[in-house]
């Protein structure tokens, strides 16, 4: 077993009485890259406060090396690169100021890694980070963290704002940078294609709970979709280890973890008429709407 | 590493602080073109009168430049650091967070102070070519309220600004505007001879409370 470098233990959350999550427990093992998906106002952003010291729990604590995220050492800070909702980052300044000014905060400062991906940009190392299009802040603010070097990534909705060509480019740098250097990396996102081509595990929460956590390849060989035309559909709302069937004119689909004849046999011990099941694999992102739902 | 911080804080004000410090300049060459031309039409007997017998303050013009500077300032650094929370970018630099706030906090005081000491200077150089030391030192006791003035509508705008929730900033604005008052009770010449060291202790006392603010934004509070 890998050590772990992010451990959430029992974490609990409230906004006044709304609930967020309650005893959310997840561990990061060191170079996998973890992702964490869910709906807007699932509790994404509150995590990623959380684990950076940015909120303090209802209850619950996160470590980070083994440190308390809510005062974590100039050293553990070192280590960890925050990609902040947005692609926020220090807009008065130009690519060239901004790239003198962090290199002053971290020794293993690699300057060349940020300067690589600036040259993708084409735009004058004298333009101001206001000026720069969603796209461009975007990279700008990844070949910070790149240059930090640090041993765990933590990239809060990496692909917000990006039109499709920047979110590939950021991805596909991002997973072979993780890969080649063995880095940590947790990561959110919306868009749950891009999980998919870069993220070891996930962890898929919907309101107030986990609903899956897992390798993305498990996930994908064990949670399929059944489609069969069925006479009493009502019947399968009954029934556990199914998730979000839904039927439209007769012919129902549904979700389940369970092999084709265990949910058939499931089917014919709930009284559930059926034709012939079809199965089908899944995407991440049709495996995500199957666990928590289209609404 | 703390020069890095301080050179982010430059790239934040410059254009503001330079742009302050030539508003003064402007007062101030403004004023003395007028006394300038004060002692032409009415001549310097008249003066003379007017500011010993008559107690009036002839740099009255100044009076609210170093509270606008000072409240300026104040924005031209923290409004960058609140919105969006950038703020958090500066606490995740790998320094204790009481370092990363008071290294702005003092740099923007430093800043603050240097603009009103060239200021001073440059109202002192004139003065002493015309007037006898005990009018000069009155100056001093007139004006030096006033710049504290400044350094305190710094210390408060910086706070109302670091402060998460605005049920707070509204609190904190009041507290403000009440301390202001103390620097603006009198225009006397020298009314504040024997005061204004205690004046001066405002700004000092209200200047840390913005990490406290920050530390509640650390913790999560918000409206």
């Amino acid at each position: 077993m890998q050590q772990a470098i992010v451990e959430c233990k029992n974490l609990t959350h409230y906004y006044g009485k709304r609930c967020i999550y309650e005893n959310l427990n997840f561990e990061i093992p060191q170079g996998r890259i973890l992702g964490l998906l869910g709906k807007n106002g699932t509790g994404k952003t509150t995590t990623i406060n959380i684990l950076n010291g940015y909120l303090k729990p209802r209850s619950g604590e996160c470590l980070m090396f083994g440190e308390s995220s809510a005062n974590l050492s100039s050293e553990t800070k070192r280590k960890v690169g925050l990609l902040i909702e947005g692609h926020i980052q220090y807009s008065f300044m130009n690519i060239s100021e901004i790239e003198k000014f962090y290199s002053a905060f971290y020794p293993k400062w690699r300057k060349d890694a940020y300067y690589e991906l600036m040259k993708l940009l084409k735009i004058d190392p004298k333009q101001k980070i206001s000026r720069m299009s969603c796209g461009q802040r975007s990279q700008v603010a990844l070949g910070l963290i790149l240059a930090q070097d640090p041993e765990l990534l933590i990239l809060d909705d990496f692909s917000m704002g990006l039109d499709p060509g920047y979110r590939m480019l950021f991805v596909d740098y991002l997973s072979e940078y993780a890969k080649a250097e063995n880095k940590t990396v947790f990561v959110t996102s919306h868009i749950i294609q891009d999980m998919e081509r870069l993220i070891d595990d996930c962890l898929i929460m919907d309101y107030g709970r986990i609903v899956m956590q897992k390798p993305v390849t498990d996930l994908l060989e064990s949670f399929k979709r059944f489609k069969f035309n069925c006479e009493n559909p009502e019947a399968i709302n009954e029934i556990s280890d199914i998730y979000n069937p839904v039927t439209i004119k007769g012919n129902t689909e549904v979700y389940s973890l369970l092999a084709k004849e265990d949910l058939e046999s499931l089917m014919r011990k709930n009284n559930v008429m059926t034709n012939e099941i079809q199965e089908e694999s899944l995407s991440l992102e049709e495996a995500f709407i199957g666990l928590t739902g289209k609404y | 590493m703390t020069s890095a911080l301080l050179f982010k804080e430059w790239k934040k004000t410059k254009w503001f602080a330079i742009g302050a410090f030539a508003v003064g300049l402007a007062l101030l060459t403004y004023i003395f073109l007028k006394l300038g031309r004060s002692f032409r039409m009415v001549g310097l007997e008249h003066l003379w009168d007017v500011i010993v017998n008559r107690d009036q303050f002839l740099f009255r013009d100044v009076k609210y430049f170093p509270l606008a500077t000072g409240f300026c300032l104040a924005l031209a650094q923290f409004v960058p650091e609140m919105i969006q929370k950038r703020i958090k970018l500066s606490l995740h630099l790998p320094l204790s967070n009481r370092k990363i706030v008071f290294s702005m906090l003092g740099f923007g005081l430093l800043a603050l102070l240097s603009i009103f000491v060239l200021h001073l200077i440059v109202i002192l150089t004139f003065s002493v070519f015309y007037f006898p030391m005990e009018i000069i030192e009155s100056m001093v006791y007139t004006l030096l309220p006033w710049y504290v003035a400044g350094l305190t509508a710094y210390a408060f705008t910086s706070w109302i600004c670091l402060e998460p929730t605005w049920k707070r900033r509204i609190f904190n604005a009041l507290l403000m505007f009440a301390s202001l008052q103390l620097c603006f009770l009198s225009d006397f010449p020298a009314a504040y001879s024997l005061v204004v060291s205690v004046v001066l202790l405002i700004p000092l006392y209200v200047l840390p409370f913005g990490y406290f603010s920050v530390q509640r934004f650390k913790v999560g509070i918000q409206d």
